[in-house]
């Protein structure tokens, strides 16, 4: 709108060209105008794209990976980083590729060791045949986003291998969509809670609001890492992955609720006695109608903020019961998971590349504060409108 | 002031038994109890073939039988009348006896790591306030988005390796070798100090980044209050302005938060501790958590919330004190 | 009678985000000692803005013009130039408090809440008086004894919360003057108080200007107040002086329209059936000041050619009066 303003040289026209525009401005919805704000924000845009392709990754992790979270490349363990590269001494190609490795004794303990062959060139493909998996865990497909012609017989590692030789690029992309869903499914499961519990203490008042916040106040003031620790060392060892997983969302989602509790509680209580929530109670509506319809709509964009910040306390916790041992356990791959082969100063030293999942922890929480804080400005219906 | 006082005091007696049940509560939830870990970890492999009925025995003898409500009762008696927190069985001892001084060790950790941090912040926040939209000013945002977002046991373990690098290997845990297990004596009490500063650091990290926020936010409103402006069209020289009116003022939030930095320290003491070595409750209660002995495990997270409890409580007195318009309130 | 200020062509700018912004714009006026000058005008017109300039208590965006001259002289008799008082000096911190004294329309947010009244009175005793901390408090007891506060021996040791409304704006005058001012400013002191507790207050700060000999510069939108309290009067709007002169003269007889309006709009007891009167419009944004005049756009009585586009420049037709506004010229008056 405004460019064909500056187009136009003519006055009328771009006044007309104005008036529309504030036209535009005026009528347009809350969410519409939020969203235009949180267009401004360019952090908060660029976090949001950030986690975009995080969570694409994590998605399409079978596709995206090219080797399985638990695929051994016995080659090449506790592997560097291969970074594909343009030339090398015998000269330049247009082909990004890596030198091949070649097994050799070690002169002084004679182990086995993987020493790169600069006589080997392997180039690096797009959609290139791989393993057999199963993208979004039913359509089979056997091609993968990157990877080295199978005929090559060997793997590429972009970020190394661990121990047992698995890809670190591979299991990163599988963890994100462990964490990130874990993340997800903990906030939806504390968001429902918070609805109940700070719904009825807001809009009941009286009784079952002090009990109510008698009780939130006790689960706010027990250390919340020692206490999902009790609760995730209460799994039985026998559980199976998938167990372990869902048990490990409701442990989350289980306490991640009284902040949220607390705003809707507030905010509730501070309309409970608004004339239009009276006009509908004595028009006889329904209370869960009443606070869905009525109530909740005006400060609906903060619990959103509310909800996109407590993101990383989800993914912190979740990423430190993991780590030391408390959490998912192996084969399951998340972030907490990956760390837990990093856990010394030994590992920094020698395979620093392990620790390359605690760069995925760090830009995600971050991504998540930051879109929290654009979206928090954006929904602010004081901030100046322009 | 005593009202106030008692009626808080009442409050915190309150918050501890609600606390208490909950403990205990976590302490019943994993599958089997005491007397089924017990008698596994004694016999197992031992040969002995233990039946349904010696596990009944030993459940009998502790009184594990017994509906849950006598058995809370058992428990949170004991402790607040005995001091005994009913026996370990990894340890095979008293609960009281596994704690034993980590009590006071997790103490100085905690008292060191709060010192640190207001003795930080509270500068730094206040400085960055004055100087708003400076370099400074942005430096601190960013570093304080990192606090929140670098998981500690991440940064313990870079602090470590520099450490490492920087003052000899010999800088985990929290105390050399040749005193881990030695009296307590004033060289003792030196070695832990030389130890205790990275701990500190770690675990204050993220509580300093969120009270630099806190402190400037404050800070950042009370300059702009019409207090200020009064005092300063009073002459009241522009240093001695700072520190007796908007300062303060926003030094209160930072009081009344200190449960909250408290509750914080001791939700990642635990995995800190596996990091960084260090001997103490949040280790303990890791230990604890692995072996299922909840004994131990509610013990320690009984006497944590306690803390954090009891530190709202002084909280709240420092804060009426602090502030004059709180008694009024009451 | 003497100057005892004198400001001129004094015009103030403030760096914002949309550009600069210039709420005041040539603004000239006196104070003697002894008299009460009125800054009257709308909120926004720039009346607090221009005092806080003169004791620099404008926050760091904000620039003086190059042409702007604020001469004080001091009790002793020194000229002091405000505008050039170093910042953190001495001298300036003489000025504020010891030479110029400031009261603000929210007593319960002038003081701070945690120190008691006597504390913060104490302050300023022991700064500007020199006295000693048991000296000073005898001395702040007598000043709350001063402005009406009974039992002022036990009230000293109150916090600002422990007092209401009316009590609160006295104690704050006891604390501004206990420092010993020459020149009292006072920003709407009354007007966050009842009506009752007003009239008090406004009485208790006219004896107290005749007793203590100081000039007063006493700011409010409300031209009643100004009948009862100033000797002189200057009305602002949108930053510019737009009519000057003895109060008496000003209010019997206003020449600028917009005076004219602002006394329409008082509400008067002898005709309770008339509808009030408002000035009609709203004052513009400071971002968009109007050209020319700035009052054309509300003015019933604009010239269109001439108002919006040139401002008018100050005439003097009564003596002692002085009006910006082209009616009052000869060319304004031709255009008609």
């Amino acid at each position: 709108m405004s460019d064909a303003t500056h187009l136009t040289g003519d006055l009328t026209v771009a006044g007309a060209c104005e008036h529309e525009a504030r036209l535009k401005y005026y009528s347009a919805s809350q969410w519409t105008l939020i969203w235009w704000r949180f267009r401004r924000h360019r952090a908060a845009m660029v976090a949001a794209a950030l986690l975009g392709v995080m969570a694409l990754a994590g998605i399409f992790a079978e596709f995206v990976a090219p080797y399985g979270p638990v695929t051994r490349d016995t080659q090449y363990i506790e592997g560097a980083p291969q970074i594909p590269k343009f030339c090398d001494a015998a000269g330049c190609s247009f082909v990004p590729f890596i030198n091949g490795t070649k097994t050799e004794r070690d002169p002084v303990t004679l182990r086995a060791i993987s020493v790169p062959d600069p006589e080997v060139r392997h180039y690096v493909q797009f959609y290139v045949k791989g393993e057999m998996v199963k993208l979004l865990g039913f359509i089979p497909i056997d091609r993968h986003l990157i990877g080295l012609r199978p005929e090559s017989g060997q793997k590429i590692h972009f970020w190394g291998t661990d121990d047992l030789g698995r890809d670190v690029f591979s299991r990163t992309i599988y963890a994100t969509r462990t964490s990130l869903s874990i993340g997800v499914l903990g906030v939806l499961i504390s968001f429902v809670l918070a609805l109940i519990i700070g719904g009825a203490a807001g809009y009941l008042g009286g009784m079952t609001d002090n009990v109510i916040q008698r009780a939130t106040e006790v689960i706010r003031v027990v250390p919340i890492i020692p206490l999902y620790m009790g609760l995730a060392a209460a799994m039985p060892k026998e559980w199976s992955t998938t167990q372990v997983y869902f048990a490990m969302t409701l442990i989350l989602g289980l306490f991640g609720w009284p902040t949220l509790a607390r705003r809707i509680r507030s905010q509730l209580l501070s309309i409970r006695n608004e004339d239009y929530v009276i006009a509908a109670r004595l028009a006889g509506a329904r209370p869960g109608r009443i606070i869905a319809q009525h109530m909740l709509p005006g400060f609906t964009s903060f619990i959103i903020v509310d909800l996109v910040i407590s993101f990383p306390y989800m993914i912190l916790s979740e990423t430190a019961l993991s780590f030391v041992g408390l959490g998912l356990r192996p084969p399951s791959v998340s972030w907490g998971v990956l760390l837990q082969q990093a856990q010394s100063v030994r590992a920094i030293e020698q395979t620093p590349w392990l620790f390359i999942p605690a760069v995925f922890v760090v830009v995600a929480v971050l991504a998540f504060t930051v879109i929290g804080d654009g979206l928090r400005d954006a929904a602010d219906p004081y901030a100046e409108a322009s | 002031m005593l009202r106030f006082t008692l009626e808080r005091f009442a409050g915190m007696v309150v918050t501890m038994l609600l606390v208490s049940v909950m403990v205990f509560l976590i302490m019943e939830i994993p599958p089997g109890d005491y007397a089924d870990r017990y008698a596994f970890r004694k016999y197992s492999g031992t040969g002995v073939n233990v039946t349904e009925a010696d596990i009944e025995a030993i459940r009998r003898d502790l009184g594990l039988d017994q509906p849950m409500l006598l058995r809370y009762f058992d428990w949170i008696g004991g402790i607040v009348l005995r001091g005994d927190f009913g026996q370990a069985f990894a340890f095979e001892t008293s609960v009281a006896k596994v704690i034993g001084d980590k009590v006071w060790l997790t103490a100085g950790i905690l008292f060191a790591t709060l010192l640190l941090t207001y003795l930080v912040s509270i500068p730094v926040g206040i400085y960055a306030a004055v100087r708003r939209g400076s370099a400074v000013d942005y430096g601190l945002t960013v570093f304080s988005y990192l606090g929140l977002a670098l998981p500690n046991f991440l940064l313990a373990l870079v602090m470590l390796y520099f450490a490492n690098r920087w003052f000899g290997a010999d800088i985990g845990g929290l105390f050399s070798d040749q005193y881990r297990d030695a009296p307590w004596s004033l060289a003792k009490a030196w070695d832990m100090a030389k130890h205790l500063w990275l701990s500190a650091v770690v675990l204050a990290w993220s509580a300093v980044a969120y009270q630099i926020q806190t402190v400037r936010a404050t800070m950042s409103d009370e300059l702009n209050k019409l207090s200020v402006t009064a005092a300063r069209a009073r002459g009241v020289p522009e240093l001695k302005l700072l520190v007796k009116y908007p300062a303060r003022l926003a030094i209160n939030p930072v009081v009344s938060t200190i449960g909250f930095d408290v509750n914080r320290i001791f939700s990642e003491l635990p995995i800190v501790a596996v990091v960084l070595g260090l001997t103490e409750l949040g280790e303990l209660l890791l230990k604890a958590y692995l072996d299922l002995d909840m004994n131990v495990a509610g013990a320690i997270l009984l006497l944590l919330t306690f803390a954090i409890v009891f530190m709202n409580f002084l909280s709240d007195l420092l804060l009426g004190w602090l502030d004059p318009r709180i008694k009024l309130g009451v | 009678m003497s100057k005892m200020l004198s400001v001129e062509n004094l015009s103030i700018s403030f760096r914002t985000d949309e550009g600069v912004i210039t709420p005041v714009k040539g603004v000239s006026f006196t104070v003697e000692k002894g008299r009460t000058l009125g800054l009257v005008g709308e909120s926004g017109s720039g009346k607090s803005i221009s005092t806080k300039a003169l004791m620099q208590l404008l926050p760091g965006t904000a620039r003086l013009g190059a042409a702007s001259r604020m001469i004080y002289t001091a009790k002793d008799g020194q000229q002091i130039s405000l505008g050039n008082l170093r910042h953190g000096s001495k001298e300036l911190r003489r000025i504020r408090g010891g030479e110029i004294g400031m009261i603000f329309q929210e007593p319960m947010a002038s003081f701070s809440p945690v120190y008691t009244i006597g504390n913060q009175m104490m302050e300023a005793i022991m700064l500007h008086r020199g006295l000693k901390k048991r000296e000073a408090r005898q001395f702040a007891i007598g000043m709350l004894n001063k402005v009406g506060i009974s039992n002022a021996a036990a009230r000293v040791d109150q916090y600002p919360h422990e007092l209401s409304g009316g009590m609160r704006q006295r104690a704050m005058i006891a604390l501004t003057l206990s420092a010993g001012p020459a020149l009292l400013i006072a920003d709407e002191p009354t007007t966050a108080l009842d009506v009752t507790i007003q009239a008090q207050v406004l009485d208790l700060m006219r004896d107290l200007q005749r007793e203590l000999g100081m000039g007063m510069i006493f700011i409010t939108h409300d031209l009643g107040v100004i009948a009862q309290i100033a000797d002189d009067v200057a009305v602002m709007y949108l930053g510019t002086i737009v009519e000057r002169g003895p109060a008496k003269e000003v209010i019997r007889n206003p020449q600028h329209p917009y005076t004219q309006g602002l006394l329409d709009a008082i509400p008067s007891l002898d005709h309770l059936h008339d509808r009030l009167k408002p000035v009609p419009g709203d004052i513009p944004s400071p971002t968009a000041r109007p050209g020319g005049c700035p009052f054309h756009t509300r003015c019933t009585q604009a010239i269109a050619g001439t108002c919006e586009v040139h401002e008018p420049p100050e005439t003097s037709a009564i003596p002692g009066c002085a009006v910006r506004c082209w009616l009052h010229t000869s060319q304004g008056r031709s255009a008609a």
